[in-house]
This record gives C-alpha cells, structure tokens and sequence, in this order.
C-alpha cells in the first residue's frame, strides 16, 4: 500500500501526483485538501499544527508545473471572494490536453526536430528537449535525411535569460547599455516587447515606458547585469517579433554603403552574397546594413580587399578601426631583423 | 540528438512521464527496449518511470489512493519479459501542449530554417507555426530569428548529395586566391548567420570544413562520392587544429571573449580593467589580422611578436587605401 511506504517521497512524484490530482478534479481542491490528500504532501501534513513550510513547498510546485506549460488555475469562490484559503485549484483537462486534431507527419516531425536542434546550446535548450519530448509522445519519429544538417543558434549573451523572464512577466527591465562612439554606458529602463536575431546578432525590441518610444537594443551592447523589475508593462497587440524583424528589415535595405572590392577576393565573393547587394560598376559593390558599427566591423575584417567609398561616416569608422588596429600592434622598436615574412608565405 | 546529458531536474522527469504515459496508452504493448529508442533515453529511465507511474495516482473518494485509483500495469509482463501494458488508467488520456516557450523555441527555429532548400517551404512553415500556436497553452513567446540569408550554393550541396556525386567549387580562402575544390559533401552546419560544409576535400585529401558564403561557381561533377559521413568520424567542432597551427594570444574585452568560444581557446585569464586574454590556435596569421579587426570592442594580438607584426603590416595595408584616396584626416 502507498499510505504504508517510507514518508520520503522523491521530488517527481510529489509533482506527477499533484497534476493527477488537479486534473482530476472539476471543481478544483483547495490549498488545504492539496496539502492534506495528495501523494507527498499528505506526509507532511499536521492536521492540527503549522503547515507553513508545506504551504511554501506547494507554491514553488505550482511554479514548476507552471513553467512546463501546464495550465493550472485558480478558482476564486464567488461567495467569499478574496479568501485565500477557498482559493481552488484545478488543471482544465481542454487547456491541458493538446487538441486531438493537432498531429504531425513524419516530414513534419522530421522538420520540427531540426528545428529543435538548432536550439541545442545555450538557454532554449531545456525547452526545445521538452518540445521534442512531446512531439515523440505523440508517436512522431522522424526521418534521417541522407546528408546532415547541424544548425545551430546561439544565445550565448548574459541578457538572454533575464530579457527572457522580462518578457514572459511583461515588465520593465533596467540596464546599461553602451552605445558605439560614447565613453560611458548610459542606465536605461525599457519594457522589452520581443527578442529577435537579425543578422546574426540577438536584439532586444523594447519601449520607454514614459514616452513609448520604441527602440532596439543590441544584447551585446549591454554592459553589466539586467535587472528585472517588478513594474508591468503589457505588450501592446502591435509590439511582436514579426514587426520588430520587419523594421530591421526596413532599415537594412534604406541604407546602403558604396565598397570597392579587390577583384576575384574573399570580400567580393561574400559581400555579393549578402541579401539585397548590387553590383555598381566593375569593382563597385553596393551592400545594405542596418548598423553602421556592425558593417565597419565586419568591413574592417576583410582588411585590404575593401575601400568604403561612402557613405563617409561609415568610412570614417573604418579607417579609425584600422589605425586604431596598426596603433595597437605598431611596435617596430622591437622588430627583430627579417622573419616576419615566411609566416605568410606558408600555406 | 545526443544521449549524453547532465542529471535530469525534477521537473525534466515530470515532463518525461506525462509524456510517457500517453504513448503507453496509445502502444498498449509495447517493449522496454522500444520505449527507450523512442524516446531515446536508457531502458533504466524507462523501468524507473514505469514503476513510478504504476503507484501513482489520484487521492479518490477515500482521499486514500485506493486500488482503483492508482495506475496499473501487467507486473508478470513488466517484470519477467520487459514489456509494459498499462491496466488502469488515471486522469490522463492525451499528450500535453506546449509551452509558450517551447512552441516559441520551434517557431523560431522553423523560420530560421526557412531558407534551407530541400527543408522547409514557406507553406509548411505556415501550418506549422499555426499547428504549434494552437497547440501551445499560452501564446507563443516572441522571440523570433530572420531567416538566414539563401545561397545557391546550398541548393547545390543538396542536388550533390541526391545525386551521390562529388561538388565541385571556387573557394577563396582567406588569403584571397581562389582556387577549384572538389569534394564530397557531408554535413551543412550552421552558426547564427554564418553556414559551413564539412566535407572531405579531395584536393587536399582531408576533412575541410568550407564557408558557404564564400563558395562560387558551385557545379556538379559525373564522379561518384567516395566518403560518406557515416563513414568518418566528423570531430564536434567546427574548426579543427591542425599541425600547422600557430597558437596567438589575444586581449579582448571581457564581453566580447565569448565571440571566441567556437575556437576553443585555452589559457583564459583575466587582464587589467575588464579585460580578458586567451590563447586560440589559428592557421596562419592571416586569419588572426582578419579576426581582431572583426571584433567588437578593442582586440589585440599580444603574442607573439610575429603574430603582431603581421596584424600591423595588414591593418597598414588596409589603411593606406584610404590615405592614397586622401580621406579626411582620421
């Protein structure tokens, strides 16, 4: 008999009876016939005395049971409305159970699966191992494909997680944030509405709470810990990942930077790949961006195959990284005679 | 995906056996060994989960989880043949939804795959982001990935790859000189924007991991792949040492060291004022210039010498494009 097993229950099965418990029942438990019958509360249970820890136990299990997407409610008793102790709870069996006509072929699954993956380091990990586990309970398995795909998102920038929880409980969040070309960083305090990666690179799309102006935040660019605050903000219905991207999208192809490219070179051959990139004349490229550090960046690394022709604030960024680069590697003083070259010449 | 995991939470076993359950209703008979391979997890998971379901259940009328109300299963079948037949059932029928984060989490790796050719129409993309909204218990996070930029080149992979032949394409290397490779396509890997091939390079008589944006003139050839990916052993990560390498030590800022992690440095320190050095190996000092010029924040070659003169001499070059054009002065 279960009643007559050890009062140590492992973690699980406290919170495996608890989903049994609540969703089994229609008009919900309360707080106190929780505590009192279900499997690994009940052992804790003093019918007489302070239950307070156990009260506590079951508040972070609500969490938990939560946090896997599992729709637990609470019922409020008309008649005493705002007395916690009716409070009920209670897992609707419709909003739990997934909707019998969802089902996924195996090309679909196979296609939900790479998906998955692509989700394999960093924090949407955990979460896209659980979609799988539900994708395969449903009896999906999916095909091999005969040649390898291994893609692969990152999000490896501290901001990731805490924006993340921000945007889960949609409220205001503060950090600091450094701007290319300004000494400091400077604290803001946004409302992050979304979490996008154009190009590569994660932003966070927020608005100012104040004057509900909208902004994009590179993760990069921010400096230090984010602090989730506790002030609610809801998202506007306009405010989505979908828009945000558009208008990356907008501003990517409304700027357009002029490059001369070295014939036949690395350069040529990748900024003609990028979306949108035309040719203007023999050596002439013209490629879009969508932030102006960014491109001087990705320009500077292909060195002496590029010249930037204009725009000449886009120019001026560039050439600054590359003396900057020359200053901080320039040290002839301490060249010793001739043997610098044959590192090149190795292939 | 990989077996090899850390120790699952709580709540990670919880997912599993609701998740389970379902599936063992649905398989009424089905084996411990095919359980595991389904789910491709240990037959000991499988046995442990098992035999938690088979006394869990529902406090019932009596408020004493009574027979009746606890699952069940054929203990003879389970125990003497490793085969799991579910009895009794309990409370649950049907498999989960997904959470707002994880139909978030596919959603977006769906459109990110959107431009892989023989993956992924815009169509099925469609359906499936509306399957996995209706699917989710609360609306979708917003968290989204733009669609990777389409090259032709991956189209041309996957063509190689039906066919069975060997690929054949200009590769510009980083020293700037583009020469034809012919190879044997074995995976396409990708990194945020960035798309590689791993495949063996018959030219160089190698496994050469190749930059899909920096493929040109891709084309198919009439010879016969001579390696396939089952066959070889393609080490995790992306870019390999190899013996010519030359170890550089870098200074970079502190929130920028991160950018390095794909190549695999060691020596990590921390240097003055909210600055980090590491050790990395690259093939030649070439790659090194085109990297620290690349970098966000100040990066630095500091070792060795060579190392630096080379950066300084290529970073010269770059810059005395813009002196012969007399810029502004900078």
């Amino acid at each position: 008999m279960p009643a007559a097993r050890a009062p140590r229950i492992p973690v699980e099965e406290r919170l495996f009876s608890l989903v049994l418990a609540l969703l089994a029942t229609d008009t919900g438990l309360t707080k106190s016939e929780v505590l009192s019958t279900v499997q690994g509360y009940r052992q804790k249970y003093s019918s007489a005395g302070d239950n307070a820890a156990l009260e506590r136990q079951f508040e972070r299990d609500k969490d938990d049971i939560r946090e896997l997407g599992v729709p637990l409610e609470t019922v409020d008793d008309p008649a005493a409305s705002g007395n916690n102790q009716l409070l009920r709870y209670r897992i609707p069996r419709g909003s739990y159970e997934l909707p019998l006509d969802i089902s996924f072929s195996p090309e679909e699954t196979a296609l939900l699966t790479l998906a998955a993956m692509v989700w394999r380091e960093g924090t949407l990990s955990g979460e896209s191992r659980r979609a799988l586990l539900k994708l395969r309970s449903l009896g999906g398995t999916a095909t091999v494909p005969e040649l390898e795909y291994a893609p692969r998102i990152r999000s490896r920038d501290a901001a990731f997680e805490p924006l993340r929880t921000a945007l889960d409980r949609g409220v205001v969040v503060r950090f600091d944030y450094l701007k290319p070309g300004e000494a400091r960083p400077r604290r803001r305090e946004v409302a992050p509405f979304a979490l996008v990666q154009h190009q590569g690179r994660w932003m966070v799309p927020a608005i100012e709470p104040d004057t509900g102006s909208r902004k994009n935040f590179l993760l990069s660019r921010i400096v230090g810990p984010v602090t989730v605050t506790g002030r609610s903000f809801p998202r506007p219905a306009d405010a989505t990942a979908d828009s945000a991207l558009a208008g990356l999208e907008e501003l990517r192809r409304s700027n357009t930077a002029l490059v001369r490219v070295v014939e036949a070179s690395d350069a040529e051959t990748r900024l003609s790949k990028r979306r949108g990139t035309e040719s203007r004349g023999a050596d002439v490229l013209a490629v879009h961006y969508s932030d102006a550090s960014i491109l001087a960046e990705e320009l500077s690394s292909f060195g002496p195959e590029v010249t930037v022709l204009e725009p000449v604030s886009l120019r001026e960024l560039v050439v600054q990284r590359l003396r900057r680069l020359v200053a901080d590697h320039d040290d002839d003083a301490a060249r010793p005679v001739g043997s610098s070259t044959e590192t090149w010449a190795r292939s | 995906m990989s077996d090899r995991r850390p120790a699952l939470q709580a709540t990670d076993k919880l997912a599993f056996l609701l998740a389970l359950v379902p599936w063992l209703i649905d398989h009424e008979r089905v084996s411990v060994a095919e359980a595991a391979e389904h789910f491709a997890v240990g037959t000991a998971e499988i046995r442990r989960a098992v035999e938690l379901i088979a006394v869990s259940g529902i406090p019932g009328e009596t408020s004493q989880y009574q027979h009746g109300d606890l699952f069940d299963i054929a203990w003879d079948d389970f125990e003497q043949n490793d085969v799991i037949v579910l009895t009794n059932l309990v409370a649950i029928d049907e498999s989960p939804r997904f959470s707002s984060r994880e139909a978030a989490a596919l959603i977006a790796g769906l459109q990110y795959l959107s431009s892989l050719p023989d993956h992924a129409d815009r169509a099925a993309v469609a359906s499936l982001t509306a399957k996995l909204s209706r699917g989710a218990s609360s609306e979708p996070s917003q968290v989204a990935v733009a669609e990777s930029e389409s090259d032709e080149a991956l189209a041309v992979v996957g063509r190689a790859v039906e066919a069975g032949v060997q690929l054949e394409f200009d590769y510009a290397g980083v020293r700037g000189r583009a020469e034809r490779r012919r190879v044997d396509p074995l995976r396409v890997e990708s990194l945020d924007a960035d798309w590689y091939l791993r495949a063996w390079d018959h030219v160089r008589e190698g496994l050469r991991t190749f930059r899909v944006d920096r493929m040109s003139r891709p084309a198919l050839t009439d010879a016969p792949i001579t390696h396939r990916a089952s066959d070889l052993s393609l080490p995790d990560t992306l870019f390999e040492g190899s013996p010519d390498d030359v170890v550089v030590t870098i200074e970079i800022d502190d929130a920028a060291a991160a950018l390095l992690d794909d190549w695999s440095p060691t020596d990590v320190e921390r240097a003055d004022e909210g600055r980090t050095r590491l050790s990395l190996r690259v093939s030649h000092h070439g790659t090194v210039a085109r990297l620290v010029a690349g970098l966000p924040g100040r990066a630095c070659v500091v070792a060795p010498p060579e190392a630096r003169r080379a950066v300084a001499e290529w970073a010269r070059r770059a810059a005395a494009e813009y002196d012969a054009e007399g810029t502004a002065a900078g």
